[in-house]
C-alpha cells in the first residue's frame, strides 16, 4: 500500500484493502446470547443481527420489574488483523442512547463465548460515576 | 432514579471525583514486536487526565499528541479509577481508545476508523500495557 496516510505501521497493512477481512467470520457474532451469569444485575441477554445491508444489535436489560429492552443500535463491523484463540474474526461496536445514560459497546467471539465491553456514562444529576464493565455470554436458541 | 439496568440502580453517597493519579505514568506495550501503539503517557494537569500515545511509523517512533481522557470507575458508586477512553482525530482516520486497568495492566481495545477513500476496513486491536515503575 502505498501513498496514503499513516500514523502507524499497521494503516499500512495491505490486508486492511481486502473486501473479506470487513465480514470476516461475521456468522459466529450473530444470533441470540445469553449472560453466562444466570444471576447477572446487568444485561442479560445480547441479540446481534444482520439487517438489509447492516447490522443491528439489540440488548436485554435485567430491570426491577423485569427485562429492559434498550433501544435498537446500528452495529459497526471492525475487522481484525490478529488471530484470537486461533481464528481472525470481526468484532462489532455499537452505541446507544437511552437519553440519562449512553453505552458504548464493544462485542467480539473469542473461544466461542460473546464478550462485551461496555462503556456507560450516565448524563442525569444523579452522581452516579462512568464505569467500564466486561460479561460473557454463550450462544442460546433463538426462541425458547 | 433511571436506570437500564438492576446493576445500575445504587445509592450514591459521595460526589468526589473518581480517584485517577494513581495510573499516572509511561505504559508499555507488552508486544514488542508491535506495528501500533508503543507507548502511553498518562499525565494530570489541574484534576483533569490527559493520554499522549506514540505509535510505531516505518521510521521510527510517531508522536499523536497530547488528548483528553474521560476517567471510568468500574461500577456506579466506585470513586476508583478502573479504565478510560479517549479520541484521536487524526483527519484520514479517528482511532477510538478504551481501556481496562485489569490486574494493574491496561487493556487497550483500539478502534480504527478510515475516513478517506484508500478503501481501507475499520478495525480494532487489543493490546496490554504495564507501567515503567522503574524499580529493580
Amino acid at each position: 500500500m502505498t501513498n496514503v496516510a499513516f500514523k502507524q505501521r499497521s494503516h499500512l497493512e495491505p490486508a486492511l484493502t481486502d473486501p473479506a477481512i470487513r465480514i470476516l467470520n461475521i456468522e459466529g457474532l450473530l444470533g441470540r446470547w445469553r449472560n453466562t451469569n444466570a444471576r447477572t444485575n446487568g444485561i442479560s441477554e445480547i441479540h446481534i443481527a444482520r439487517e438489509n445491508a447492516g447490522f443491528t444489535v439489540r440488548i436485554v436489560g435485567v430491570g426491577p420489574d423485569g427485562p429492559v429492552d434498550w433501544p435498537v443500535a446500528e452495529g459497526v463491523v471492525l475487522a481484525n488483523l490478529e488471530e484470537e484463540a486461533g481464528q481472525k474474526a470481526v468484532a462489532i461496536a455499537a452505541n446507544f442512547d437511552l437519553g440519562f445514560m449512553t453505552a458504548e459497546t464493544h462485542l467480539r467471539v473469542n473461544k466461542g463465548v460473546l464478550v462485551i465491553v461496555l462503556v456507560v456514562t450516565f448524563r442525569d444529576d444523579s452522581g452516579r460515576s462512568d464505569y467500564i464493565n466486561r460479561e460473557f455470554y454463550y450462544k442460546a436458541a433463538e426462541v425458547e | 432514579m433511571q436506570a437500564a439496568q438492576l446493576f445500575d440502580l445504587v445509592e450514591v453517597n459521595s460526589t468526589d471525583p473518581i480517584e485517577f493519579s494513581h495510573w499516572a505514568g509511561k505504559w508499555i506495550n507488552s508486544n514488542p514486536e508491535t506495528t501500533g501503539i508503543a507507548r502511553l503517557e498518562i499525565s494530570e494537569a489541574h484534576g483533569e487526565f490527559f493520554l499522549e500515545a506514540h505509535a510505531i511509523g516505518p521510521d521510527g517512533l510517531i508522536p499523536w499528541g497530547r488528548t483528553p481522557i474521560k476517567t471510568l470507575a468500574a461500577n456506579p458508586t466506585s470513586r476508583k479509577g478502573a479504565g478510560f477512553t479517549c479520541s484521536y482525530d487524526f483527519g484520514f482516520v479517528s482511532v477510538r481508545l478504551q481501556a481496562m486497568i485489569v490486574k494493574g495492566l491496561i487493556v487497550l481495545g483500539q478502534f480504527h476508523t478510515f475516513k478517506d477513500d484508500s478503501g481501507r476496513a475499520s478495525f480494532f486491536v487489543r493490546e496490554y500495557f504495564a507501567i515503567e515503575h522503574g524499580r529493580y
